[in-house]
């Protein structure tokens, strides 16, 4: 059988406590899933339910899990050097008065992991080019990065990560701050890269839009790994369980009985700050 | 032109070329602040050594430890030991602010502040023969062939640095999030850029003096980023707006015999007003 590309064997992480008071704040308790080679993963949850921990552990980010963590069958931390990851952060930090070309930033994927003395070849700039294909960012690849949209930014992101021919993509509330047309704009895109590049792609979102077009399959996660079922087969009361009283987080324009929110007194139901992070 | 002059112009040569690059970087990552820092620190530096006896003016003879040492020692040593002392405080200021005890800005600050008093005690109580202002506005009096040596040296041990790291360094400015996932070591990087900065800063301290110094580490950048957003040429203009400034000082400098640092200092504020109105004139067109 082949080598997943990722598996997550009885995955538990807890923040460490910070300074006197208060104890380890666990965040993610005996997940265990696996993602095969060209899959399509959305992982469904709320802020602070660990999705985005989930991603800093695959990327080797974050250290002293329990369980096992295997990346095509290497630790986070070897996978993330041979370039076998590719990884678009949540609202990307980045410092947009520099000044390079949407093009220049790509090329930043596949040149950081040659040598100085190396220059980028041929196969580089092809998958450079490819990238911005894919993403559909190629007609604007010599503007200057401020000069772009939030959408159009977000797509160069991507194809930075593409550009570097990684096997794995992760990609951290990719849908953020987008519109309904950018949505299905990233639906169209994951397909692309599934069907394209046989890419093997991970989506964690608290946006079910994000991951139920163009996700083969959802996990949803709150803490624990609820279930991972086909998006045909999620059903409102497998949401309900996952998102507890945070459906307001993911259906905004829905109205949440504001009574039932607060009759609920788990108070690990209620966010914490810089949860999820 | 006198013989005198020439030492000054090679040394501000190297200046213009390790400080131009580096100022891009500076700017972008709004460090401008931290090479203040850096840059007063060196006042500290240039106390201990001239507390060791290497500081001296014409005719006297400079030791290391009450052994007499020949001029030019004497300033390769003091060169190393002001590196040292501006690298230390950047650590300490990195060390300061990592740990979220302090903010960045109040680390600087304070070790802005100890340095200078440091170095201001230091020189008060020793006989060095110099006036104080040689240290914090610079002199091209006293600069001599063997510091056009050291900043050419500096300089192309910067930019080799520079273009050695320039991946993982410039993926990092540009994206600390993403480089850190993709293994660059986030560490090594500010401790690269700290060096450079320290190296930077003693050596353009010669001309410009401490607190004049991080003028070379700001402007140039500061004035090419007005005018373009094309790498290729911001860098470019960088370089040729640190030369007019540090050429154009130093003949203002020389012809009205005024100090050298701020005359750079002058020359390059001048060309970033330019800059500024320049940009101005093609957002309103």
């Amino acid at each position: 059988m082949a080598t997943p590309a990722v598996e997550y064997r009885d995955v538990s992480y807890a923040y460490p406590a910070r300074g006197d008071s208060g104890s380890p704040r666990p965040v993610l308790e005996h997940v265990t899933l696996t993602v095969n080679e060209g899959e399509r993963l959305g992982v469904l949850g709320p802020n602070g339910g660990g999705k985005s921990t989930l991603l800093k552990l695959t990327l080797g980010l974050l250290r002293g899990a329990s369980g096992e963590i295997r990346v095509f069958g290497l630790s986070p931390d070897r996978a993330v050097r041979e370039g076998l990851v590719g990884y678009v952060p949540q609202r990307p930090d980045c410092e947009l008065a520099f000044p390079i070309s949407a093009r220049q930033v790509v090329e930043m994927g596949p040149a950081l992991a040659l040598p100085a003395w190396k220059r980028l070849s041929a196969d580089h700039r092809a998958a450079v080019e490819r990238g911005l294909h894919v993403v559909g960012a190629s007609s604007f690849a010599d503007r200057p990065i401020g000069h772009l949209s939030g959408g159009q930014f977000q797509r160069v992101m991507i194809a930075r990560a593409l550009a570097a021919s990684p096997r794995l993509l992760l990609l951290d509330e990719p849908t953020v701050g987008i519109d309904v047309s950018g949505q299905q704009q990233f639906a169209d895109l994951l397909k692309r890269l599934h069907d394209e590049l046989k890419l093997t792609v991970i989506v964690v979102s608290h946006d079910i839009r994000t991951v139920a077009a163009g996700c083969d399959r959802i996990a949803c996660l709150s803490r624990t790994l609820h279930s991972h079922v086909a998006p045909e087969g999620l059903t409102p009361a497998v949401l309900a369980e996952v998102f507890r009283h945070d459906v307001a987080g993911i259906f905004g324009e829905v109205h949440v009985d504001a009574h039932a929110a607060a009759a609920c007194k788990d108070p690990s139901h209620h966010h914490h700050p810089g949860g999820g992070h | 032109m006198r013989g005198l002059f020439w030492p000054g112009v090679v040394t501000g040569l190297a200046i213009a070329a390790l400080c131009s690059l580096l100022s891009v970087l500076v700017v972008l990552k709004r460090l401008a602040f931290i090479g203040q820092g850096i840059s007063h620190a060196a006042f500290g530096g240039v106390g201990i050594a001239a507390a060791a006896g290497l500081v001296v003016g014409a005719g006297l003879t400079p030791r290391l430890l009450g052994v007499e040492i020949g001029p030019q020692s004497a300033i390769g040593v003091t060169f190393g030991i002001v590196f040292l002392f501006c690298l230390a405080s950047a650590l300490l200021i990195g060390w300061l602010s990592e740990r979220g005890q302090t903010e960045a800005d109040t680390a600087i600050g304070i070790v802005l502040v100890g340095a200078m008093a440091v170095g201001a005690i230091l020189l008060h109580s020793s006989q060095t023969g110099v006036s104080w202002e040689t240290f914090l506005f610079g002199s091209i009096m006293g600069v001599e062939w063997i510091d056009a040596g050291i900043g050419w040296g500096v300089a192309l041990v910067t930019l080799l640095t520079l273009w050695l790291f320039r991946r993982p360094l410039l993926f990092w400015a540009f994206d600390p999030a993403v480089a850190r996932a993709m293994g660059v070591h986030e560490r090594t990087m500010n401790f690269l850029l700290m060096t450079l900065l320290a190296l930077a800063t003693v050596t353009a301290m010669k001309l410009a003096g401490v607190v004049l110094a991080t003028a070379m580490l700001v402007l140039p950048g500061a004035i090419s980023l007005r005018l373009s957003v094309r790498s290729g040429v911001v860098i470019a203009l960088a370089v040729a707006g640190a030369l007019v400034g540090v050429i154009g000082g130093l003949v203002v400098s020389f012809e009205f015999d005024w100090p050298t640092g701020p005359s750079i200092v002058c020359v390059l504020a001048l060309l970033f007003a330019g800059a500024k109105a320049a940009e101005a004139m093609r957002h309103r067109a």
